[in-house]
């Protein structure tokens, strides 16, 4: 029997819950809280969607370590040093908490929001009259395809230490994210962007403890695009001559090349925030 | 609750339960506070020079008084200084020249970090080793001034 | 922009070759590397060397107390009075410094 603690909050009071349960061959947390939920005790609350790693809803705290519910298996915890029999589950750190393990995670999608991740052109008709496909090669698109995986469970916001200190800084997520639009050749939107990122609550807030790549479940590694946005912010700040070197152009050839006939001009402005 | 959970001080220099790097940031911080405190000091001290032969005599008088704690603490603050710097060279290449970083490749299954790949970590561990290797030998160097250790 | 970089950077040449000053390796032993003479002769010697050695380190380490104490603290809109007792003790500190060694 594997003893299972839940840190419970109910709004106004926390406390610390124990459940005995029985995990069975290749179990994982989520399995025993699902199993907690049935037949214990029916007012646990928690999140969780895909069971499979993919949809990043589960995300808590297990004996410390922030991890996805669903893909931390008993067998593997146990296997741990140190490891008592009791496993310890807590909601995300650095969130405000809604109830039991379920935290409110508005603040961590406005962050997302505010570094605008859309593909940014300086000409908003270009899409109608593009003669060919905006290309990315294969090496290009090595260079932001990792960050791209972002499931957006939130583990690496909990796991960083400058989150848990600065409610302002924009977070290893959001800057993540940045860095895949700016890598990426067919953007054009660094500017837009620079005002959110250079700044003393942006990307110089983060001393690279490394810990958000540690726990991100899908090896996104947003450490690792921090570092390549300072050094990306640096060289267009002071490497003149090579601002314009890491964006693609789209190769314009000199006549139409496919025999659809050409759309009619457009008449109305499209703006950037249209979705919302 | 509008207050996020377990945010603050403690938290963030906790370095238990994650990677190596993290360990390397909290020490970072906190030989970065001694060194600080310490310069505060030893300027003042150095100061003390421009009081001529006695007056700067009569500090260190002041100063030996604290017998072998001065010498623990400058012991201290010289693997501070060297762990510091080491560790602050490693930021400086991963930072501003994105070295030590791993090459872009796709994630793939069991999705470690590149960041906190091989390289990385043979780069932590041998700043470690010299900067002991190091510290060691500073240590000795200032035993000997105790006459303890002959140099 | 962090010029902590640049400032660590230079730093570390600098401070490696004041640690080499009062080192076995050209000094002599403890007692004599603190001794009034010898003081008095690097920092006379080597005017600019200290001079930029003073500069570099009360800048770049009192921008780090800063950056800590911002952490720490977390004033919000009371930053300003952070910033402002950092600022009136490296000034203070760079007086001090600056006197030594000219003074000389």
């Amino acid at each position: 029997m594997t003893r299972v603690r839940i840190l419970r909050n109910d709004g106004s009071k926390q406390w610390w819950q124990e459940y005995d349960v029985e995990p069975r061959k290749g179990s994982t947390v989520l399995d025993l809280l699902l199993n907690i939920r049935e037949t214990h005790d029916h007012t646990l609350a928690f999140r969780h969607s895909c069971q499979m790693g993919s949809c990043g809803s589960c995300g808590m705290v297990i004996n410390g370590k922030p991890s996805l519910a669903c893909q931390t298996r008993i067998a593997d915890l146990k296997s741990e040093p140190l490891f008592n029999d009791t496993i310890r589950i807590e909601p995300l750190y650095s969130y405000p908490v809604i109830k039991d393990l379920v935290v409110d995670l508005d603040d961590f999608v406005n962050k997302h929001k505010s570094i605008k991740p859309y593909i940014i052109r300086k000409n908003p008709e270009e899409l109608e009259e593009a003669p060919m496909e905006f290309r990315v090669t294969p090496a290009e698109n090595l260079n932001f395809i990792q960050f791209d995986y972002c499931i957006m469970c939130g583990l690496c916001v909990a796991a960083c230490p400058t989150v848990s200190l600065d409610p302002q800084f924009t977070g290893p997520q959001a800057l993540a994210q940045a860095y895949r639009y700016i890598a990426d050749p067919r953007d054009e939107g660094f500017n837009e962007r620079q005002s959110i990122l250079d700044t003393s609550h942006g990307v110089w807030r983060c001393h690279f403890a490394g810990s958000c790549s540690y726990v991100c479940p899908k090896g996104v590694d947003p450490a690792k695009a921090i570092q390549l946005l300072k050094r990306e912010i640096l060289k267009r700040k002071f490497v003149r001559g090579k601002a314009g070197a890491s964006v693609a152009v789209v190769v314009q050839p000199e006549k139409s090349i496919s025999n659809a006939p050409k759309a009619p001009p457009l008449d109305f402005k499209m703006e950037a925030d249209q979705h919302e | 609750m509008n207050k996020r959970y377990k945010s603050g001080l403690f938290n963030s220099l906790n370095p238990t339960r994650y990677n190596l790097e993290r360990w390397s940031y909290t020490l970072h911080r906190i030989t970065g506070v001694i060194l600080a405190l310490f310069l505060i000091a030893h300027i003042f001290e150095i100061y003390h020079v421009t009081l001529g032969i006695a007056g700067w005599n009569q500090t260190m008088e002041e100063l030996s008084n604290l017998g072998v704690i001065e010498l623990i603490g400058m012991w201290i603050i010289a693997g501070s200084a060297l762990y510091h710097g080491a560790n602050g060279l490693r930021l400086i290449l991963n930072e501003v020249f994105g070295l030590l970083l791993g090459k872009p490749r796709l994630p793939e299954y069991p999705y470690s970090p590149l960041s906190l790949g091989r390289n990385q970590k043979i780069a932590i561990y041998t700043i470690t080793l010299i900067v002991v290797a190091l510290w060691i030998w500073a240590g000795l160097y200032l035993l000997a001034g105790l006459g303890i250790v002959r140099w | 922009m962090l010029l902590m970089y640049a400032l660590g950077l230079i730093m570390i040449f600098v401070l490696t070759f004041h640690l080499l000053l009062v080192s076995p390796l050209t000094g002599r032993t403890f007692a004599e590397a603190l001794s009034y003479n010898y003081v008095l002769h690097n920092l006379t010697y080597f005017q600019v060397i200290f001079g930029i050695l003073l500069y570099a380190a009360t800048i770049h380490g009192l921008n780090g107390l800063r950056i800590v104490l911002i952490e720490w603290l977390h004033p919000g809109k009371y930053q300003w009075i952070i910033n402002a007792i950092i600022i009136v003790l490296m000034a203070m500190l760079l007086a001090l410094g600056t006197y030594t060694l000219i003074a000389l």
